[in-house]
């Protein structure tokens, strides 16, 4: 990427057992739909192999352990060089060849690795092996679920798989196969509890929404293979071939990279096609901690910084600023718009889903003022220049990683409370007929200073939520600060840009305010009724994970002292070598609170003081409070509640104005977002439908039935002249065929 | 061997026969077995020419109309169990709702 091009291919030992990451997956998925089947109910499937759960760990455990073996690999590998790359052609068919190169292309699945693979495969194999431990505390723990749960863990596997193969596939073409096995797979997860409505219309509503951007992204990879004739990334992200399709045509590559970013924005539920992420809550929280916050919905992010390349071109040198613009406003946008509707939401998953959306859109602006910044800046010969492009890049990626560390937990946790006070209430109305029933186990009206009653859970969410706020020294800061800063850096250079620069800094105080507000009114105060003071603590599979995403979470620091903040993009950092560990915290350290430019120096303290003090501020002046009479909690959470019961009791003030405005009212309601779609629906789809359906009755049926009455006419005056007999119509026929036999041979 | 205008010759008797059958008899099932002889009689011919020219065509197309003759009969017997199921009869001379 930088300097002189130097594509060097290194034979890993592991390389070659990189596609069994993908294909173990695979295998789980018909073995455990195949003994699922078989065995259902079976006592020993059910007791001992937690109905395909434990198959499932094993697959995806073998996948982690071989994903860490090809990282550490690469790592190993990692010394100044550009990629680290190996085509296995498993179909080479040699047909394919595509309109601008001359050898025949062959078809072949190929495993890519760099920098961001190894991030994202990391991520994903991590977390889908942490989920599924959740998922066997959790799904196998409640009756509803008796007996289907080979189907979930089936599903599962398959996801996981299409997960991971996206991530490592070598083309943009397996990349967009991969991507539709988990469009699927979210589909069928969402839809997990199909006898429900609700959940069986948020499947479809998610599966046709991720569509309408699918389309987008098909054309736009259509059109780079027009550009390239190829769609692998050796092709793809080759200089010399980025440099013909610039002379010719680079305003046909900006159109075909922002169609494929529709497809992303589709799949990472940002505005506009953001609708089908709340709804998708549907489905079981495993499912929602795994697609809608860790994994799936990052697979648009990762699509946008595979085209880092064609950004970083030389050649392309200011011609795709408008797109890197268009990433980073419909990031901007995002991300304040689903922070506001967090404020007023109720269901302690739909805040997290919003928080997710508005996290990922973070990451969107950070790509784009990266990408941006990639595009415009001469980074490829100054020095200054390229460190600022990549530690852009550097830590939108890293926020990638905290967010999906920390809403893998968040989300987690969340379901362990959702399946306590649903125990909670089972066990309080025990023997009483639940048919009618209309609890809700997942609003946080019946929550409330559980706290105590769930301390290894409020400690993750605690944890969880301040890494999403970007609290100093935890998780998400070193990653947020980045993102706040390059949009800054992005707008000194181009003023368009300031808007996403004040959606960002504004977003830090409101994600502050809706993350505290959820924690507090889940955790905090006195129990909001009798079931929320009966809850229990939660069963070790589901502590497991918490415990160890909070040592992740915590140890962000540790990672971002190892360089993660620059090194996805950097092709010059090495990986630890450079600095040791404790030069990496200092230099981060000093980066981050003591910057030498006074407009960065001010700029953090002033996105520190907003995330930080504004938005909890407020929202623990609006819900703190102590924990009930005689209930302890741990020693690290009780300042926190201490605090807020201070501030609650020092700044409350009365928010009701608010709560019955009209904003407020709207942001219930999505902003009438929804709305919109469905009018526009009936307006223009339906009376689309309406005229084709005229058509149908008028034009086609009307020939049709022309036709009919026609012969039917026709045939009454043919009728008039027969006899009705066989008999006849034999003679007629046979001296019929001997007439024209004779006129024949008189003919001839 | 046998001489070909024998068996000509007998073709054409059984097509005679055959057509006069068809023409005259009223049960449906009889008429079909009568268009099965015409159909016969014309293989018979074809095998007699066959033998007469030295070509292995007409033996080739004698097979083709076995084959489809004998998917005709299906059709035609299945058309009359219809038939019957309709009218309770298989007489071609009570079946005329179309002249009616």
């Amino acid at each position: 990427m930088s300097g002189t091009e130097v594509t060097t291919t290194v034979h890993s030992e592991w390389m070659q057992y990189a596609p069994l990451i993908i294909l173990l997956p695979m295998m789980g998925f018909a073995v455990i739909l195949f003994l699922g089947r078989v065995f259902n109910g079976h006592p020993f499937w059910k007791k001992n192999l937690k109905e395909g759960g434990l198959i499932a760990l094993l697959v995806m455990a073998a996948s982690f352990i071989l994903s860490l073996l090809l990282i550490s690999e690469f790592l190993k590998g990692y010394s100044g060089l550009d990629e680290v790359f190996e085509q296995i052609a498993w179909v080479n068919t040699g047909i394919w060849n595509g309109g601008s190169t001359t050898e025949p292309v062959s078809f072949g699945f190929g495993i890519y690795v760099d920098h961001i693979t190894v991030m994202l495969l990391f991520v994903a194999s991590f977390l889908c092996l942490l989920i599924n431990v959740f998922s066997i505390g959790y799904m196998n723990t409640d009756p509803i679920n008796d007996n289907r749960n080979h189907r979930f863990y089936a599903e599962f596997v398959l996801f996981c798989a299409g997960m991971l193969g996206m991530v490592l596939a070598d083309s943009f073409l397996w990349l967009f196969i991969f991507w539709e096995i988990m469009g699927l797979c979210s589909y069928l997860l969402i839809g997990f509890y199909y006898e429900r409505p609700s959940a069986a219309s948020a499947a479809k509503k998610a599966f046709l929404t991720t569509r309408i951007g699918d389309v987008f992204l098909m054309i736009g990879l259509v059109m780079l293979w027009d550009l390239f004739g190829s769609l692998d990334y050796a092709v793809v992200f080759d200089t010399h071939n980025i440099e013909i399709v610039a002379e010719n045509s680079a305003g046909t590559l900006q159109w075909a990279l922002g169609l494929m970013f529709i497809g992303a924005v589709g799949k990472s539920a940002q505005f506009p096609l953001h609708v089908w992420l709340p709804d998708a809550m549907e489905g079981p929280t495993p499912v929602s901690a795994l697609i809608h916050a860790a994994t799936m919905v990052n697979a648009g992010l990762y699509l946008v910084a595979r085209m880092f390349p064609f950004f970083g071109a030389e050649s392309l040198h200011g011609d795709l600023d408008d797109l890197a613009f268009i990433i980073a406003a419909v990031g901007g946008i995002t991300a304040v718009m689903a922070a506001a509707i967090a404020f007023v939401q109720m269901d302690l998953k739909k805040v997290l889903a919003y928080s997710t959306m508005s996290q990922l859109a973070y990451i969107f602006t950070g790509l784009g003022c990266a990408l941006y910044l990639a595009n415009t800046l001469d980074w490829h010969n100054d020095s200054d220049a390229h460190y600022i492009v990549v530690v852009a890049f550097g830590a939108a990626l890293f926020h990638l990683f905290n967010h999906a560390m920390a809403k893998g937990m968040l989300f987690m946790a969340s379901g362990s409370v959702i399946h306590e006070v649903h125990h909670a209430h089972h066990h309080l109305h025990h023997g009483e007929d639940h048919a009618d029933d209309d609890f809700d186990a997942q609003s946080m009206e019946n929550m409330g200073g559980l706290a105590s009653k769930m301390p290894i859970t409020a400690t993750a969410m605690l944890v969880g939520s301040a890494s999403i706020m970007g609290l100093p020294f935890i998780g998400g800061f070193w990653s947020k600060e980045g993102i706040i800063a390059n949009a800054w850096r992005a707008a000194q250079d181009d003023p368009r840009f300031l808007f996403p620069a004040m959606c960002v800094l504004l977003g830090a105080a409101m994600t502050g305010f809706y993350m505290s507000r959820m924690w507090l009114k889940t955790f905090a105060g006195k129990p909001n009724n009798e079931v929320a003071a009966h809850v229990g603590p939660t069963n070790t599979w589901i502590k497991t994970p918490l415990f160890i995403l909070t040592f992740v979470t915590l140890s962000s620091i540790l990672l971002a002292g190892m360089g993660f903040t620059h090194w996805a993009a950097d092709t010059e950092y090495s990986f630890l070598s450079e600095k040791n560990i404790i030069e990496g915290i200092l230099y981060e350290m000093e980066h981050a609170f003591a910057n030498h430019d006074a407009f960065f120096f001010i700029l953090t303290y002033v996105a520190i003081f907003l995330g930080a003090v504004v938005g909890p501020g407020l929202a623990m002046a609006l819900y703190g409070g102590k924990l009930a009479d005689g209930e302890e909690t741990k020693p690290w959470m009780r300042p926190v509640i201490r605090l807020s019961a201070w501030v609650n009791k020092r700044f409350h003030f009365d928010n009701t104005a608010f709560r019955e405005s009209s904003l407020a009212t709207a942001l219930e309601n999505r902003l009438y977002i929804d709305e919109y779609y469905d009018k526009a629906m009936v307006n223009i789809v339906a009376g689309f439908s309406n005229k084709v359906a005229e058509v149908d009755t008028e034009v086609i049926d009307g020939t049709i039935k022309a036709i009919e009455s026609g012969s039917q006419s026709l045939s009454t005056v043919v009728r008039s002249m027969t006899t009705g007999s066989a008999r006849d119509y034999i003679l007629m026929v046979a001296v019929g065929t001997l007439t024209i036999s004779l006129l024949i041979w008189g003919v001839a | 061997m046998i001489d070909p205008a024998l068996v000509s010759g007998l073709s054409a008797l059984m097509f005679v026969i055959g057509l006069g059958g068809a023409f005259t008899r009223k049960n449906a099932i009889i008429v079909l077995m009568c268009i099965e002889l015409m159909l016969n009689a014309a293989n018979m011919q074809f095998a007699a020419a066959a033998v007469h020219h030295g070509d292995t065509t007409g033996w080739v197309y004698t097979l083709f109309a076995i084959a489809i003759a004998a998917s005709e009969v299906a059709i035609g017997l299945a058309i009359f169990l219809a038939v019957y199921g309709q009218h309770e009869t298989i007489s071609l001379d009570d079946v005329n709702v179309l002249k009616n």
